[in-house]
């Protein structure tokens, strides 16, 4: 296991020669052994192509682990959820992601459908309508407030608070739907009225407040 | 309820003594006179009077020879009496330490209070205090603190404290640096502080550390800072004085 859940806010993972570990900038909060740093940004500098498209886009600034040793990781007293991928993809917004294997994959992609993504805009990051693919064999360390727990679904639809929404896993689809009916019952605290409607096969994390993120 | 932490109505004689309420407040059984942290104490039962330390040190003289950090004094109060004195940080695990004939150093905001055998003492390194003797202190931590041997390199915000291990050195990692070469070094001043500065630490210790960077703000880190500035000749001081105001007009 080369991620271990130290507590609900840090995570130590195992750096090698064959795994390096890309985390974001700011979250090291110590390291064992014989590790190295350096800053990632964009897709202008990669881990030997590694990093690829890595974030295109998106303002999060990473940074590359290499070496050999452990490193603790956490971020601004967040709480850390390991989520391990064999072979499918997790969806997560950047600014989430505290640190996952550099050999995975990440891509750019946009959430929502047509008449909804101006919608989405705002109402689902605060800042854009982009959110993370991460796909591959390895590990991925998510950010959440108050911890996040996983909601299997095998077809059903599951509404989530936009705000409460951290990632999810597997064949699912993901819409936003605005419940007029309904406008002061949900999405507290925003003042919106929107719902995240998940339906399909996979799992869906969701943090246990309505805090933005 | 707090995370399905069993929450029972207190009173004054069910209140733990010189122990944990939940994982982030602690009560301690006063009989005497405890140091603690301007702002810590959220609840207190009894006879129990809080007076600043340089107010207190008036009245009784040893308080001068056990806190010998006036930079920290106007940070600090003496709570004396008989009762009980409940004690949290911003909803930080609190944890109480035992030293035995020891020395701790640790961050001074995030030390509670201490008993007053112990003595307290500014750290060379900006931002620490060590305690020094025998006696209980309490510290908060972001989340359950985690310790750690040597040799091991921190960042200095998640960095808590280290005990019985020689004081950190800076190390700047040279694969950043040789980043920041190429980049071409605008000077330390205004690169944001990012992983390129940890603390190394060598030797053998242990070394505590909390789950984030997280700070709070150290009025008593400015004047330490400031006094610091002494060493500058007036050339210097005047060249940092327009940088300083230069960035906190960026910001």
């Amino acid at each position: 296991m080369t991620y271990e859940v130290v507590n609900s806010k840090v995570v130590r993972v195992q750096v090698s020669q064959a795994n390096p570990v890309l985390a974001r900038r700011g979250a090291m909060l110590g390291y064992s052994g014989q590790v190295a740093f350096r800053p990632v940004s964009g897709a202008a500098q990669g881990v030997g192509g590694m990093v690829g498209t890595m974030l295109a886009g998106e303002s999060n600034k990473m940074m590359v682990a290499e070496g050999q040793g452990s490193v603790l990781y956490g971020f601004r007293g967040l709480y850390v959820t390991v989520i391990d991928l064999t072979g499918d993809s997790l969806v997560v917004e950047a600014d989430r992601l505290l640190a996952h294997d550099a050999h995975l994959q990440t891509g750019v992609e946009m959430v929502g459908q047509g008449g909804v993504r101006s919608a989405v805009r705002g109402a689902m990051t605060g800042q854009g309508l982009f959110t993370t693919r991460v796909s591959g064999n390895g590990t991925v360390s998510v950010l959440s407030h108050g911890g996040t727990f996983p909601i299997q679904l095998n077809g059903e639809t599951v509404g989530v608070d936009p705000q409460a929404y951290v990632a999810h896993t597997g064949a699912l689809q993901v819409d936003l739907k605005a419940s007029v009916g309904m406008r002061d019952l949900i999405g507290r605290g925003s003042g919106e009225a929107f719902q995240l409607h998940v339906s399909g096969h996979g799992t869906v994390y969701v943090q246990a407040s309505e805090e933005k993120f | 309820m707090i995370d399905g932490i069993e929450t029972p109505t207190w009173d004054a004689n069910s209140l733990p003594a010189d122990d944990n309420v939940n994982p982030y407040a602690f009560s301690i059984a006063l009989a005497g006179e405890w140091f603690v942290s301007k702002g810590a104490m959220i609840a207190y039962y009894g006879n129990v009077e809080f007076a600043g330390v340089s107010q207190y040190a008036s009245r009784a003289s040893w308080v001068a020879a056990r806190f010998s950090s006036p930079l920290y004094a106007s940070e600090w109060v003496v709570a004396a009496g008989q009762g009980k004195v409940i004690v949290a940080d911003r909803g930080y695990d609190v944890n109480s330490y035992d030293l035995d004939e020891g020395n701790l150093t640790i961050k001074q905001t995030n030390l509670l209070g201490f008993q007053t055998s112990l003595e307290l003492k500014q750290s060379i390194v900006p931002g620490f205090v060590t305690l020094i003797g025998t006696g209980t202190f309490l510290a908060s931590s972001n989340g359950p603190v985690i310790f750690v041997e040597p040799p091991f390199r921190a960042d200095p915000d998640a960095l808590l404290g280290w005990a019985d291990c020689p004081s950190p050195s800076q190390h700047y990692d040279h694969h950043w640096m040789a980043q920041s070469f190429m980049a071409g070094i605008q000077g330390m001043f205004g690169r944001e502080s990012g992983e390129e500065r940890q603390y190394d630490f060598t030797g053998a210790g242990t070394i505590l550390m909390q789950s984030s960077e997280q700070l709070r703000v150290d009025g008593a880190l400015l004047k330490l800072v400031e006094s610091q500035t002494n060493l500058l000749d007036a050339q210097s001081a005047g060249a940092l004085g327009q940088r300083l105001v230069q960035r906190s007009q960026q910001q």
